[in-house]
């Protein structure tokens, strides 16, 4: 198997990491807001792994963005409610430190964060190692880098759109209203807009691509074990031709069949893979 | 657990049967066990692995010589399920990791089972062959073509027993269906349909065709930073064949009907569970994240895990389950540690015994649960190689959660959180279960008197 992602090496931070959560679960002394600034910078830290590898997990990311999105709100009623924070020199919210770009969150190491001291809670020391650790995060800032570091995640290209195929003849040939319009929201969807999982959509240069049964491509691909002694039934479109047109269907046409529709579909995949060549090899 | 005089629950005693896999310290990634699975009959248990193998064991004949044999699972199949493959389009490898196998009720001599990673499912037929024809007309016995003037006799070709063969043929390939990884599969009790679930989306298959599936649950939203909740597992109904549950990452369940709308995003149920205010903590909802959800044998259960509970619930009540078990409560305040090295995103499986009374479920440390329904007691035991001799019971194992370690007791720290089982399996009938530890299949037996 190949090795995905980018491969962690034990590096100081990471054990400064390991230490501040076992710190996190066994001292009940630790106050509220310095926790809450370590599950955020865990969290952080974490969508910007996954920034880096190949093809990041969904259900961890939308996890791991809840819990940031949890975390900023509360943050954000806090600061509403109380505009003299208790740390003083403390001015939440639209603060910006130094050492951190916007929009991205530049994670600096431990020792980077000396200039932090000052502003930390009154309720520890100066010195105090697991205050000086964290970094502390404004509210836009927050904001900002969860949507920069995600819209930069590797897209998945999302080849296939809802089809709600009729099963049988006597339900009206109709798509719910939410799947057109879902559709068209895809379609705005790629203009690429501050979206959290934007990067999970494939981007605007490709959006042709939705239309094509991509994988006639590599039909050749991993098929020939495949019993030929199988007929699929040709492939019939919806009654409806407005919905050819409207709905992209999902056809697999099968690769050892030799019925008349598959060799009309090939020939059509041909004459799109060659238009798809002309603009790659164009562009 | 003794034997109660006069009770009606006997308590049963767990005992080791065998283990498959290697003792080696070294595990091989591509060995680590990614599911478990009886066949509807109990007779054969499959596993699928990293490495997209598929192993299956059957199970012998009992001898009336040994009785204490109890029938013991020996390799019957393996073959190779999935490849690895390569997606030129996003340079995306896909994991050939076998991530579910279901089995089909057995309909003829053969036996077909669904194994799918997460693109794609297939359909494997397992089929025996012990004869062969011999006596052909045209060719001799090594194969060569006879010249057909030369022959002036004819004869009919006879079967003549052969070794045993056992063979596994791709029948079926459902692929291209699921942009996003596929969590679960489940047959649908009509055995013509099945479906396939993803993280977004949930796909009902018809068992002929390849190259068609209904969306029938569709969960992505308009836009893409809208999306908080994601499917975890999905299950049919095991009577109904148009009622199925899926779960969700916010520790939800809808149960939806195919006879309502052709794309179910409106569910017929929805189980959800209040937020226990004492309980609440930046992880509440990570943990509240459903891995595996059960219909129970009968239908009118069905059983969710999550990070830290077993839950089951009575499909007529929505508000709330009916019963919680704590797998490893003592976990609670590990959390930011757990959340840390990502032990917290760790999806445990859950199973029903044959008869719905006891549920079972992994933990760490090779450690898994029990919970009787009925009695209300549970027990925690070891699949580990010190407790590997034939038959040898199992001892019942506690975790310490502070103050004075007894002397057979582990402590929350000691616990090793590389080693989990995740996936387990109950013999549909018997008292017979299978434990998968990392790369080591346990099978464990009751104690026969």
């Amino acid at each position: 198997m190949l090795g995905r992602g980018l491969k962690r090496k034990l590096s100081d931070y990471e054990e400064n990491m390991a230490g501040l959560s076992s710190a996190f679960d066994s001292s009940r002394s630790l106050p509220y807001p310095l926790k809450r600034q370590l599950v955020l910078n865990m969290c952080l830290t974490k969508l910007q792994t996954y920034k880096m590898l190949v093809e990041p997990n969904l259900h961890r990311s939308v996890l791991i963005a809840n819990t940031v999105r949890q975390i900023q709100e509360e943050m954000r009623q806090e600061s509403n409610q109380q505009p003299v924070n208790i740390c003083p020199g403390v001015a939440p919210a639209s603060h910006s430190y130094a050492g951190m770009e916007s929009p991205g969150i530049s994670l600096q190491l431990p020792s980077g964060v000396g200039q932090q001291e000052s502003h930390c809670c009154d309720l520890r020391s100066v010195e105090d190692p697991i205050e000086n650790s964290l970094l502390i995060v404004s509210d836009d800032d927050m904001s900002s880098a969860i949507s920069s570091i995600l819209k930069d995640l590797d897209f998945v290209e999302d080849i296939s759109p809802p089809t709600c195929l009729v099963p049988t003849g006597d339900d009206q040939p109709k798509f719910p209203e939410n799947t057109g319009l879902k559709l068209e929201d895809d379609r705005q969807d790629l203009k690429g807009a501050e979206c959290v999982f934007g990067s999970f959509e494939i981007s605007n240069s490709t959006s042709y691509l939705k239309d094509l049964a991509i994988d006639d491509i590599f039909e050749d691909i991993d098929t020939s074990m495949y019993d030929s002694d199988f007929c699929c039934p040709p492939l019939m479109p919806p009654r409806s031709p407005s919905l050819a047109t409207e709905e992209p269907l999902k056809t697999f046409p099968s690769c050892n069949s030799s019925s008349a529709n598959n060799i009309q579909i090939c020939r059509t995949d041909l004459s799109e893979l060659d238009h798809i060549m002309e603009i790659l090899v164009g562009s | 657990f003794l034997a109660g005089f006069g009770s009606l629950m006997q308590d049963v005693l767990w005992c080791f049967s065998q283990v498959k896999g290697t003792l080696d310290t070294g595990v091989t990634e591509a060995d680590i066990i990614s599911t478990v699975e009886f066949n509807h009959t109990g007779e054969l248990l499959a596993t699928g692995d990293k490495g997209g193998r598929v192993v299956i064991f059957q199970r012998e004949q009992e001898s009336k010589n040994q009785p204490h044999r109890r029938g013991e699972y020996n390799v019957y199949s393996t073959f190779q399920s999935h490849e690895p493959e390569f997606d030129y389009l996003k340079s995306l490898e896909i994991e050939e990791k076998i991530n579910k196998i279901r089995w089909l009720p057995q309909q003829n001599a053969a036996y077909f089972l669904l194994s799918t990673n997460d693109k794609t499912v297939k359909l494997w037929k397992v089929s025996e062959r012990d004869k062969r024809p011999e006596g052909y007309n045209l060719k001799d016995e090594d194969g060569r073509l006879r010249d057909p003037s030369m022959i002036t006799v004819l004869r009919v070709p006879v079967l003549r027993p052969m070794d045993l063969m056992v063979e596994a043929t791709p029948r079926r390939v459902f692929a291209n269906a699921h942009t996003y990884h596929i969590n679960s599969i489940s047959v649908n009790s009509d055995y013509e349909t099945y479906m396939s679930a993803d993280d977004l989306r949930i796909n009902l298959w018809n068992f002929e065709i390849t190259n068609q599936s209904f969306n029938i649950v569709d969960i992505k939203p308009a836009n893409m930073e809208e999306l908080t909740e994601v499917i975890t597992a999905a299950e049919f109904h095991p009577h109904h064949c148009n009622t199925f549950v899926y779960s969700s990452s916010k520790g939800t369940i809808r149960l939806c009907d195919m006879r309502t709308a052709a794309l179910c995003d409106r569910h017929a149920k929805f189980f959800e569970e209040p937020e226990d205010p004492s309980n609440r903590s930046f992880f509440s909802e990570i943990i509240s994240s459903i891995s595996d959800v059960k219909f129970s044998h009968s239908g009118r259960y069905i059983m969710t895990r999550d990070y830290l509970t077993v839950k089951v619930w009575d499909l007529n009540m929505e508000n709330r389950p009916i019963e919680t078990y704590q797998v490893h409560d003592y976990l609670r305040s590990k959390l930011c540690s757990l959340y840390e090295n990502d032990c917290i995103f760790d999806k445990f499986e859950c199973v029903w015994n044959g008869s719905d009374s006891v549920i079972m479920t992994g933990s760490y440390n090779n450690f898994f649960r029990m919970f009787d329904r009925n009695t209300k007691r549970d027990v925690t035991l070891e699949a580990s190689r010190e407790n590997s001799k034939p038959r040898a019971i199992l001892k019942p194992r506690k975790v310490c959660v502070g103050g004075k370690r007894r002397k057979d007791e582990i402590s929350v720290d000691s616990l090793d959180f590389s080693k989990k089982i995740l996936h387990t399996a109950w013999h549909p009938s018997e008292n017979i279960i299978a434990v998968a530890a990392t790369n080591n299949l346990y099978i464990f037996q009751d104690k026969v008197n």
